[in-house]
């Protein structure tokens, strides 16, 4: 029985009816004469609590509300990808078609389009055995990305009584039946799904393999695993959404989902002008084809904003449940707090910290808990994983503020943004002591066998300096460089090296905004190699300033974006500079030691 | 504009702030524009929160003094606040809800607009790419203005922000094109002089017939407050999009804006979320900043300059916090400057514009532009480092660059920073400069640099 | 006498090096205040530019000032002129109005105005309102209106009230008004309308 009520208060994006006793809990509704569509999110006796998804401006009392039986769930087949969405799965290129360039309420649309021709490939025959997860064959969604057709979850295991041919399917053609002791089941190309309920999978792996993002600082100081759990906290101007746009544009995994939630219209706009045209440096396609977007930009409902981040984790459950590596970033977890906490308030809940529910931690953690490597379910066997990367924008980039705080507890990597060293143009921003992975040593087999086994050693040796430089700084400040000995001024020089020369890096230079293992590796160790020859020039008498006036300095400096990752030999050629340069320090030393003797 | 019959009420159950509560509704909408009557027959404008259980709560823009429980009538409209729109508007002064204050009769309508505007759908969005020149080197070199964008600047009390916004208003232009261009004002909650500022300044630039005024001032109604950047932008946004103008659209002071926010919450006991302010004060500003940008296909742009002093120069206040996490990028104005005598007090540290990368370069300004920029700001970030090193150490303590550092630092100051408010100055003049600050330090140090630029372009040894 | 020349010789060398000395720094006073001249004559001129440039500057202001405000003084004076005009259409429209209040289609109007206004107002007793001239009229209508509906409960109130026609309703106990007299209607109208005269007035149509 479907729930049939009326409209009896409107406040915001908050609306009750009466009459709904047959409404569910997260039942999705057609709220009003222009069936606005809402979720319960509470019933009381008859009257129920709906969240409005749409602006509920001219909404009165006595409007109707109608039940749908479903609750709010997501369209999964092919077509999603390349397509950016609202928060309840709406193409916006389409509402675009139907209400112009300003979104307008009540417009009715299908997430991908139906009538669009695939060509499928079956993998299974008719009599196989095949159950819940299990792929049935595959088309091709995008040239970048093969799309399995997968058994739903939530169907029947049973026996293949029919399979479609190869050929040219649209997706809404019935393309096997199964038959389960009687009961048929009839199968498409695509079926639907709650998106607050995560997919199932057979099994959880541990997460071993680094995500790649070609940003140094993080890839060689801060990993994160594919199928991990990453945070990056900052303040406005920190340069958060450009780092996560650098992770969407470069990571290794096949699938990104891009979820921005209250943010700028803008930023949406620059990843829709952008992608089509940047390269996949690993596929040579262009990046839009295996991206997804969510976007509910801060002026959009707010009630909506709160689902784009499950809209877009089941999005990316489903590819993981194809095989593929996906990263599902989302920018910003803190407004889809900020929409909980204004929904908790309409509902007047009894508030925690700062006015946040008291289940803000849960729902963190729940969403966190949707990354994982995992087996998948049904056959063939296959591993996929998601990634989830949340950006936080806490209030007066103060990092013990409750999204932040509650976060810090769920992830794995956290790379903490610093207003200061935005301030200074330090980019990206991450700040080295603050930050910290959890991955580092289960990431550091994989690059022993993929790149080169001194990456451990290298990491640390070079982050050591960083260290001292930190505990430094104190002294300086309160004395001046002068007053250190040589060998600690050299932990200065090598330290602005180390910042300059690796862990900034520009996402805006054509050559500086993909950095491969293999030249991450090379940069850190020249600059590991300058720093122990320095140290024992110094020790054999070469003065700092002349070692400060190597001109190998500028030229390790400027490397990142002067040689490009066709000519990493060039970089060799650095390494046999700094021999070369030492030497002659050497030599000039000796001399002037030979003179000192003679006079 | 359906043709709708309002419906009066006259059952007024609590009056308190700026709230009215009405009983005895059985028909009434959410948003809906509500007429008040007083008993002395003055009118006043509201509009409706909350409405349910034959109850419905109104705010009241103009305040609620000297309204009474009996024989105040509210009439319900039927539609949503509106504010008619032609290209008559232009050269029109309004109050801050968009009602004529220059003896001149109501404008005759092209079109009716619901003030909140409808959220631009980013698949239709054009992105900013178009230089802005404003003649104010800081803006021009490290902090590039694009059209479409939406750039604050944070100030603080005392400070020159209205005359470096009354500067770019007059100066900003797209160098070789002959556009439209239209200025759209809001005063919210400012002083009389400031206004008047303002308005002379537009007046002396001959670019008065082509601004559209919304006044309202300190002495004006607070909650009014809630709807002048409403009315504005929504003219803004008629402006350009209707009729293909690029308007820039200055919103003074958006501070006031939320303090007349936090006081409907207050009123509304609502739970409050930092300092007071209303926990979706981010929402609610977002969807006034939002109202910025290029859509496809269409000639025209807002370019949205809002201006917010900080509450005790504090940017971690929620007001520019909040603001500084929606708009692309901020001004602030340091208060060390300022008194120092430079004008335009730009502290460019704190200072960004998110769209200056895809505004500049080979093709729109200059291939060595942005590395110019990112330079610039290394050199007073060291040079403010070693100032303040050099305050405890003295300069003996300090070594040979950095002393370079400290003489670059003052020359960024006084050649490149400083200017008078009606000096207009070319985009290769000010990079001229910012090279001529560059090159006081040694090569080596400019890091951020292309070789070949350097090249072409370094004046030192 | 050799000490004698010997001091001359001293003497006149001293002398020679003061004169020297003297007609150097002449020299180079002369040359300070030559370079003083030139230096201020720069400035002088650099001054002077400045002068006339603030002064060309100024020119431009008031020019671009006097011709804006003129421009827009003309422009207000015709939003005047047309307001002026609208306001005429609508006091003609209003006699019209008052004029036709015995016509066909006055009647029908009416009848669809009560009929329409009673059910918004909802259940529960009303009071109708309405001028001198269409008291019998309303009265009438009701009375239809009740004979095909007994579920109206309405009462036209003999207190007429001075509007150009149409009706107002009442609930019962006075705390809710439902205004739909004529003079509310075009008052409602009036913008849209206002922008057809003066399309009409500016020959636009």
């Amino acid at each position: 029985m479907v729930a049939k009520g009326r409209i009896v208060w409107v406040s915001g994006p908050a609306v009750k009816a009466d009459g709904m006793s047959a409404a569910k809990m997260y039942e999705t509704v057609e709220v009003g004469e222009s069936k606005l569509i809402g979720e319960v999110i509470r019933l009381t006796g008859d009257v129920a609590f709906i969240q409005v998804y749409e602006s509920t401006s001219g909404l009165k009392p006595g409007e109707p509300v109608v039940g749908t039986g479903q609750p709010l769930s997501v369209l999964l087949g092919p077509g999603i990808i390349g397509k950016i969405y609202d928060g309840i799965q709406r193409p916006l290129d389409e509402i675009a078609s139907k209400s112009g360039a300003f979104i307008s309420r009540g417009v009715v649309t299908t997430p991908v389009d139906m009538k669009k021709k695939y060509n499928f490939k079956p993998s299974v025959k008719k009599g196989d055995q095949v159950g819940p997860g299990s792929i049935l064959g595959t088309v091709q969604e995008t040239p970048l990305l093969t799309h399995s057709i997968l058994v739903p979850p939530n169907y029947p295991a049973g026996k293949l009584t029919d399979i479609a041919g190869e050929g040219d399917y649209d997706i809404e053609h019935v393309i096997a039946t199964t038959d389960k002791g009687g009961e048929k089941v009839s199968l498409k190309m695509y079926h639907k799904w709650p998106v607050r309920k995560p997919r199932p999978y057979a099994e959880r792996y541990d997460p071993t393999v680094p995500l790649v993002t070609g940003q140094r600082v993080i890839d060689t100081y801060f990993p994160i695993a594919k199928g991990g759990t990453g945070a990056i906290p900052g303040g406005f101007g920190t340069g958060k959404t450009v780092t996560l746009h650098q992770i969407a544009k470069w990571a290794d995994s096949k699938v990104v989902v891009y979820i921005g939630c209250g943010e700028r219209g803008n930023e949406m706009t620059e990843v829709l002008v952008e992608f089509p045209h940047l390269i996949d440096p690993r596929s040579n396609r262009p990046l839009m084809e295996r991206t997804v977007l969510v976007a509910n930009t801060s002026n959009m409902p707010v009630a909506a904003r709160e689902a784009s981040i499950y809209t877009g984790a089941t999005m990316a459950e489903y590819y993981r449940d194809m095989g593929y590596d996906v990263v599902l970033v989302a920018d910003s977890t803190s407004r889809w707090a900020e929409a909980l906490r204004e929904m908790s308030g309409r509902l007047e809940e009894m508030p925690a910290e700062e006015g946040y529910p008291s289940y803000l931690a849960s729902r963190l953690a729940e969403f966190y808990e949707r990354a994982g490597r995992v087996k998948a379910l049904g056959s063939p066997d296959r591993a996929g994983s998601v990634t989830l990367i949340g950006a936080v924008s806490p209030s007066g980039a103060d990092f013990t503020e409750p999204v932040t705080t509650h976060t810090m507890r769920f992830i794995k990597t956290f790379w903490a943004l610093d207003t200061r060293l935005a301030y200074s143009r330090h980019y990206p921003s991450i700040n080295w002591m603050l930050s910290y992975s959890g991955y580092l040593d289960s990431v550091s087999k994989w690059w022993q066998e993929n790149v080169t086994g001194e990456w451990y050693d290298l990491r640390a040796e070079s982050y050591h300096v960083l260290q001292r430089e930190d505990k430094l700084k104190e002294i300086v400040r309160l004395l001046g460089p002068e007053a250190l000995p040589d060998e600690e001024k050299l932990v200065l020089e090598v330290a602005r090296m180390i910042k300059i020369g690796i862990l900034q890096q520009n996402s805006f230079d054509k050559v500086d905004t993909y950095c491969s293992p293999q030249k991450q590796v090379k940069l850190v160790k020249l600059m590991v190699k300058f720093y122990k020859e320095a140290q024992k020039a110094l020790k054999a008498g070469t003065s700092l300033a002349d070692i400060r006036a190597m001109p190998i300095i500028p030229a390790m400096l400027k490397a990142k974006f002067e040689i490009p990752e066709e000519q990493l030999a060039k970089l060799e050629d650095l390494d046999r500079q700094i021999d070369d340069q030492f030497r002659k320090a050497a030599e000039g030393a000796a001399m002037t030691e030979e003179a000192k003797v003679v006079a | 504009m359906p043709e709708t019959v309002g419906v009066e009420y006259t059952k007024v159950a609590e009056i308190k702030g700026p709230l009215m509560v009405i009983d005895g509704i059985t028909k009434a909408s959410f948003d809906e524009l509500v007429e008040i009557e007083t008993v002395d027959g003055e009118r006043r404008l509201g509009k409706v929160l909350e409405v349910g259980f034959g109850k419905a709560i109104v705010q009241v823009f103009e305040g609620t003094t000297g309204l009474s429980i009996t024989g105040t009538k509210a009439k319900f409209l039927g539609k949503t606040m509106e504010m008619p729109v032609s290209q008559e508007l232009l050269g029109r002064v309004f109050d801050g809800l968009g009602r004529p204050n220059d003896n001149l009769p109501d404008p005759i309508a092209d079109k009716f607009l619901d003030v909140n505007g409808e959220p631009m759908n980013p698949e239709r969005r054009e992105y900013p790419t178009s230089f802005i020149q404003t003649g104010v080197s800081v803006i021009d070199g490290m902090l590039t203005l694009v059209r479409g964008q939406k750039l604050p600047i944070f100030s603080g009390s005392g400070m020159p922000h209205n005359i470096l916004a009354a500067q770019i208003a007059r100066q900003a232009a797209v160098v070789g094109t002959k556009e439209d261009f239209a200025v759209v004002f809001a005063a919210i909650g400012v002083q009389y002089s400031e206004a008047q500022y303002f308005k002379r300044s537009l007046e002396e630039s001959g670019a008065l017939r082509r601004s559209v005024l919304f006044l309202n001032l300190a002495d004006d109604p607070a909650i009014e407050r809630i709807i002048t950047p409403r009315v504005a932008l929504t003219v803004a946004e008629y402006l350009a999009f209707d009729l293909g103008m690029h308007v820039l659209a200055i919103l003074t002071d958006m501070t006031n804006y939320a303090e007349a926010l936090r006081e409907i919450s207050a009123a509304r006991e609502e739970v409050p979320g930092r300092k007071g302010y209303p926990g979706y004060l981010y929402t609610d500003l977002a969807n006034n900043y939002e109202r910025a940008g290029r859509i496809k296909g269409k000639n025209g742009s807002v370019t949205q300059v809002p201006i917010l002093s900080m509450p005790a120069d504090d940017i971690t206040h929620p007001i520019p916090d909040l603001t500084g996490y929606i708009t692309e990028g901020q001004i602030v104005l340091g208060r060390d400057l300022f008194r120092k005598g430079i004008y335009p007090p730009v502290d460019v540290l704190m200072s960004l514009s998110r769209l200056m990368k895809d505004g500049v370069g080979e093709g729109k300004t200059r291939s060595d532009h942005m590395e110019v920029g990112n330079q610039m700001y290394d050199c007073y970030s060291r040079a403010q480092e070693v100032r303040a090193l050099s305050e405890i150490v003295g300069r003996a303590g300090l070594t040979g660059v950095d002393l370079k550092y400290l003489d670059a630092g003052d020359m960024f100051e006084q050649h490149f920073l400083k200017q008078a408010p009606d000096e207009n100055r070319a985009l290769d003049e000010t990079l001229g400069r910012a090279w001529d600050v560059l090159s006081s330090l040694p090569e080596g140090e400019l890091t951020k640099i292309k070789e070949k630029h350097v090249r072409q372009h370094y004046k030192g040894k | 006498m050799s000490s004698n020349s010997a001091m001359e010789r001293t003497i006149n060398k001293v002398l020679s090096q003061k004169e020297a000395e003297l007609i150097s720094k002449m020299d180079a006073a002369y040359q300070e205040s030559l370079n003083n001249l030139t230096a201020s004559r720069g400035k002088l001129e650099a001054e002077r530019t400045r002068i006339i440039e603030s002064a060309k500057k100024q020119a431009e202001n008031l020019k671009r000032q006097i011709v804006g405000s003129g421009r827009l003084a003309v422009r207000n004076q015709e939003l005047l002129i047309i307001e002026n005009a609208v306001n005429n259409a609508f006091e003609e429209a209003r006699k019209k109005l008052t004029a036709s209040g015995n016509k066909e289609s006055y009647r029908t109007l009416m009848s669809s105005i009560i009929e329409g206004s009673v059910s918004s107002v909802g259940s529960g007793q009303v009071v109708i309102e309405c001028n001198k001239n269409d008291y019998d009229l309303v009265k009438k209508i009701v009375a239809d209106l009740q004979k095909k509906n007994p579920n109206v409960q309405a009462v036209v109130s003999d207190q007429p009230i001075d509007v150009l026609g149409g009706i107002r309703v009442k609930s019962a106990d006075g705390t809710m008004t439902y205004d739909n007299t004529l003079d509310s209607r075009i008052e409602r109208l009036k913008p849209l309308i206002r922008k057809n005269i003066a399309q009409m007035l500016r020959g636009e149509t």
